[in-house]
């Protein structure tokens, strides 16, 4: 095996197709050393991390775990209140010092040989560093502080913590980029945040279909009855598809539309003039914030989606466990000073998400039939035309350009 | 005659209601017949599944968040009209089902499940496990579901949760 993940010759095999972004070969979404180099070049690469809200680790003490890649961390505030993301691995056996999602905790202690670590993952205690009775012991010149758990570099933006292994030389609001740091900052304001809960699904399916899903507004017109015949989210309303520079982060932001028959409606067999809602508290939207974007779906690079449909907020985390299978880590949350009944609101329309969504399973149902069809056509490539064959910001919804502008960029990243 | 908790002083003629009732609704339930799923709730209800994660934590997130019979009923038509997924067969079994308290607002019961999966052409899994945390109340005359709260053991879904529990 090469330093890299892969063998020389494997990857050597690897053509992209001549076509470029406006092709993906079928192998990227099944290759276990495609897999194994993604985790080494973005996911331990100089990628800034999702990781937890601010709001989930308020007080010092409090932890709570993440997945970054394959890798299991602790986010944890310190006394002096700075949160701080360590390895979930003991510097001795590399045993996990924490089996707990989340909680409080003074220190860190291994529980196969008490290894005792601090809240900023200093190595405090060794039982028996000296040994027993003039006997045993570590060496003479074992220094802790060598030995303290691995902490990542670590940043946030507005109550949101992201990390990264290789410490990016470019800071959070230079690799978000102007545009997206923007549309960031209008759900992320510096406004307390309030966690609702969790959803957690296992897909079989490769991780990055989750991110193409979230980039193809082409597909939410066609699949989603429950968006289409609402007029949630739907191609014949005032649309814009925008990118950062290099093409990695994009966003899909959309204005709410009419349940009617129209030109584009008429096409669209998902479109339901008569459905009607027995309870029409589900869909009882109201403004809040500024603009007329009723809709904001965020994918940035390489593992967050940030979620605003309405008055239904959410992070969507992306955790890859090998080439065909993900999970995908739902954060549902509001604002800390939200009045009672728009904590209702949003908990009715969390009924749209997740794994038992309204329209999140059209999503997740999709993309396993998509790995399905995939894993039987490996020599085969997909089809990514739908607005031409660039990357360019567009102002509507026909177009896979958002898909096309990350390959660019994971090509790049990946030397492909 | 469904078990009542000790201190508890139900009549067996409640417990043979309460027996019925779950039957009922598993029968229905267990023969696909979701059409019908609302009519075991009162208009008021509350429905939700939700994780262990979630409901020892104090967080109202849930995967479904029913507040009404109506909204019962939408999830039904979502599931035969909107939705797009795979074919599949679940099947569920309750059990250790506990009469736990008789309080004002309704009978406070307890039980377990299990939900197996069966997608067309593989073998039958475990989809998910947990408790159920009901209040039943009389409702002129029929026994009916105020309240069920449905706890998964497992913090995540295998793919996604279509049908109710």
């Amino acid at each position: 095996m090469a330093a890299d993940g892969g063998t020389a010759a494997g990857f050597a095999a690897r053509q992209w197709p001549e076509a470029g972004p406006s092709r993906v070969p079928n192998w990227v979404y099944t290759d276990p050393q495609i897999f194994a180099r993604e985790q080494e070049r973005i996911f331990e690469g100089p990628s800034w991390l999702y990781v937890c809200l601010d709001a989930e680790i308020p007080n010092p003490g409090d932890f709570t775990r993440s997945r970054l890649g394959m890798r299991d961390v602790v986010a944890v505030r310190g006394n002096d209140g700075q949160v701080r993301v360590l390895l979930n691995s003991c510097a001795h056996r590399s045993m996990q010092v924490c089996s707990a999602n989340r909680g409080s905790a003074k220190e860190f202690i291994c529980p196969y040989h008490q290894w005792t670590y601090d809240l900023e993952g200093k190595l405090l205690g060794v039982p028996f560093r000296r040994g027993f009775r003039g006997q045993g012991g570590m060496p003479q010149d074992f220094r802790p502080e060598e030995h303290g758990l691995k902490q990542l570099a670590v940043t946030s933006r507005h109550g949101v913590v992201f990390a990264s292994f290789a410490k990016p030389n470019e800071t959070l609001e230079n690799y978000l980029g102007p545009t997206m740091l923007g549309w960031f900052d209008r759900v992320f304001s510096g406004r307390a945040l309030k966690v609702l809960g969790y959803q957690r699904q296992r897909l079989p399916s490769n991780w990055k279909l989750m991110f193409e899903n979230i980039k193809d507004p082409y597909h939410a017109s066609l699949l989603h009855v429950f968006l289409v015949t609402f007029g949630l989210f739907r191609l014949d309303q005032q649309s814009a598809i925008e990118m950062d520079d290099t093409g990695r982060h994009a966003v899909l932001v959309s204005r709410r539309g009419a349940q009617e028959t129209n030109e584009a409606t008429a096409q669209m067999r998902a479109f339901h003039q008569d459905l009607k809602l027995a309870d029409p508290r589900l869909l009882d939207p109201v403004r809040e914030f500024a603009g007329d974007a009723t809709v904001v779906m965020q994918t940035l690079w390489p593992n967050l989606i940030v979620q605003q449909q309405s008055n239904g907020l959410a992070m969507r985390q992306i955790v890859p466990l090998d080439a065909e299978n993900f999970d995908l880590v739902w954060t549902h949350f509001g604002y800390a000073d939200d009045p009672p009944e728009m904590t209702e609101r949003r908990l009715r329309q969390s009924n749209l998400f997740g794994p038992a969504g309204f329209v999140s399973v059209d999503d997740g149902e999709a993309m396993v039939l998509s790995q399905a069809g995939i894993a039987g056509n490996e020599s085969g490539e997909c089809l990514v035309e739908m607005g031409g064959r660039e990357v360019a910001n567009v102002p509507h919804m026909v177009t896979e350009t958002a898909i096309r502008g990350f390959y660019q960029h994971y090509r790049a990243v990946m030397g492909l | 005659m469904i078990a009542a908790a000790p201190g508890v002083d139900a009549p067996p003629e409640l417990r043979a209601r309460l027996a019925d009732l779950y039957g009922a609704y598993d029968d229905t339930l267990g023969e696909g017949d979701y059409e019908r799923w609302p009519e075991f709730f009162t208009e008021a209800c509350v429905y939700k599944i939700t994780s262990r994660e979630n409901f020892d934590a104090g967080l109202p997130l849930g995967m479904m968040h029913v507040e009404s019979r109506s909204m019962l009923a939408d999830r039904i038509a979502a599931i035969r009209k909107t939705t797009l997924y795979a074919p599949r067969l679940v099947r569920r079994l309750v059990g250790s089902i506990v009469l736990r308290a008789i309080e004002p607002d309704g009978l406070r019961l307890a039980a377990s499940f299990a939900l197996f999966q069966t997608m067309l052409n593989e073998p039958s899994q475990v989809f998910l496990c947990g408790r159920l945390y009901d209040r039943v109340v009389d409702d002129a005359g029929t026994l009916r579901f105020a309240e069920r709260i449905c706890v998964t053991d497992a913090t995540l879904v295998p793919s996604s949760l279509i049908f109710p529990i």
